[in-house]
């Protein structure tokens, strides 16, 4: 089974190089490739289709209670720092587990009402977790609806985003005015409220995110499959004076990689999620054996007996290993673990020791980074940012360092009024 | 990707069913990556060369070139000594996507046996294995 997203079209007469990703027909890279793709997203705007992932409605009296019970990211306490409860128009990342404590998938809720909310999961698991969430609803007047192949998104993520998107609104300043990082805007569906909040010029209601897959500032453009073309080539035509660049899905795997973002099935997976760089998005953890909420797995991680640790690590250049044959190595040749994600930030470099982004203000005069590999590692014994190990493929051996962060300077965080 | 007719090809030089491409000039044969590799493997970011002096034998790694998509190695066209390497290719090894055949070549080689060069295959041999691989 082979599907397309409503852009495969554009993507295929543009110089896309087609591959098959899940169920999907994707672009790897454009005619541009890799390199300047990863790069423009940092630098100008990266254009990406998104359309392969899936969305799952959950609505009705109860929908928040189901969540709560299902997902890992306590909604009663996850915005913000004083940790407030989820409200309408923020979305928070979390993943939802079975019962032994592995992930099924992660996902971004969002809040369109307190008995509303949408999750949006990965390519192919929009039937998976409608179907677990449906079999853990308690209340039979909760409706699911599988949104898979019903809806088209577009990401435009970098530093020129918010320009090229305000060319393209039809109200860009009330659009813009207090969407902090992880709050949303509109409604893709017309009969929908929200969907009143953002238009674009010619009357195309979105439902519009500031997140992203990238680290970089940025937006998520939700948009029904028979506009979703129509979006992409004017996001298009009013990026090409600020340097705006299709990219590919390889692109888009090397920037998350440097943001230290998980790829759901390969960084977070089968294994329980525990003891990784996302442990934001589980409940805070009161003492030792308590989370701040019940949730579904989460017996099963208080229980954990050998546990292993997925830890982010960066390389000394751009030289990398398969994820399927490498293994990792401590400093006596002691194989401590494998590998699961291993891609080059283009962006990054090392100097004097500290890496630095073509982005960073302070950065060397006349850097010209020629890449850090980096990724995920997956080890039985806990390590501590600093470490240094090797990550071995035959005769191949590759010293990285286990860090806290990848690439520096990212400006998904930053404030929007500073991009406009 | 290219198209099989897009590839530049060159008429000079002789190529391996693993697309590097040699060329003789006097008793030098000079080695790189061919346009399909390297359009097959995308930008690459990264090349490990061997240093001159070493040995290795027809079909013996010799280096290896790394792409964001992955890790290639790179087989000798023909047994011998390495004699020079591209150094260019250390702060530029994107020179290899822009000029395989130029600037981007890997290696230059004293052969063993200059023989060995009518073994690998013309522009018209590659064209049609690219052809009935594609």
């Amino acid at each position: 089974m082979s599907k397309k997203t409503p852009l495969f079209k554009w993507h295929a007469g543009h110089g896309g190089n087609i591959v098959s990703f899940g169920d999907y027909q994707m672009p790897l890279w454009y005619e541009a490739g890799v390199k300047k793709e990863h790069l423009s997203a940092i630098t100008s705007a990266g254009l990406f289709d998104t359309s392969h992932m899936a969305a799952v409605i959950v609505k009705g009296t109860g929908s928040f209670e189901l969540l709560q019970r299902c997902f890992t990211r306590d909604l009663n306490a996850c915005i913000g720092k004083e940790k407030s409860p989820i409200v309408s128009g923020r979305c928070v990342y979390g993943a939802f587990l079975n019962e032994n404590g592995g992930v099924i998938d992660d996902a971004i809720i969002y809040q369109i009402t307190p008995d509303e909310y949408i999750a949006v999961v990965n390519a192919g698991m929009g039937n998976v977790v409608a179907g677990h969430l449906d079999a853990h609803k308690e209340d039979a007047s909760i409706t699911i609806t599988d949104l898979t192949d019903k809806l088209g998104k577009i990401d435009i993520q970098g530093p020129m985003s918010p320009k090229i998107l305000s060319k393209i609104l039809n109200n860009p300043e009330t659009v813009f005015d207090n969407i902090a990082y992880f709050s949303f805007k509109g409604h893709f569906d017309s009969t929908s409220l929200q969907s009143q909040q953002v238009k674009l010029l010619d009357g195309t209601p979105v439902l519009l995110s500031r997140s992203g897959y990238t680290g970089e500032i940025g937006f998520e453009i939700f948009v029904l499959p028979e506009s979703t073309l129509k979006v992409w080539e004017m996001l298009m035509d009013a990026g090409e004076a600020f340097g705006i660049t299709p990219c590919g899905l390889a692109s888009r795997d090397s920037l998350r990689s440097g943001a230290v973002l998980p790829l759901s099935h390969q960084d977070i997976g089968e294994w329980p999620y525990l003891n990784h760089p996302w442990e934001f998005a589980l409940p805070q953890r009161d003492q030792e054996n308590s989370f701040s909420k019940n949730f579904l797995g989460m017996d099963a991680l208080l229980k954990i007996e050998s546990p292993v640790f997925t830890l982010p690590f960066v390389g000394n250049d751009p030289r990398k290993v398969s994820t399927e044959h490498a293994v990792v190595m401590d400093d006596k040749g002691n194989k401590i673990g494998t590998i699961l994600t291993c891609t080059t930030d283009m962006a990054i470099g090392k100097h004097n020791g500290r890496i630095y982004s073509i982005a960073s203000p302070d950065k060397p005069e006349g850097f010209t980074p020629r890449g850090l590999s980096c990724g995920f590692l997956k080890t039985t014994i806990a390590l501590n940012s600093g470490q240094s190990v090797v990550l071995k493929e035959g005769k191949r051996t590759i010293p990285v360092t286990i860090v806290s962060d990848i690439r520096p300077d990212r400006t998904a965080r930053k404030k929007l009024n500073d991009f406009i | 990707m290219k198209e099989i007719n897009e590839l530049n090809l060159p008429d000079d030089v002789r190529y391996t069913k693993d697309h590097e491409w040699a060329k003789v000039t006097g008793d030098v044969v000079k080695a790189g990556l061919d346009d399909y590799a390297q359009d097959q493997l995308s930008d690459i970011v990264f090349v490990e060369l061997p240093e001159p002096g070493d040995t290795f034998g027809k079909g013996e790694v010799f280096a290896t070139v790394e792409s964001v998509k992955a890790v290639s190695e790179c087989y000798m066209p023909v047994g011998g000594e390495i004699i020079a390497v591209n150094s260019k290719l250390e702060d530029d090894p994107g020179l290899i996507n822009t000029r395989p055949y130029e600037d981007g070549w890997l290696v230059e080689i004293k052969p063993d046996d200059l023989t060995e060069m009518d073994d690998l295959m013309d522009k018209a041999t590659v064209l049609k294995v690219l052809e009935g691989n594609g």
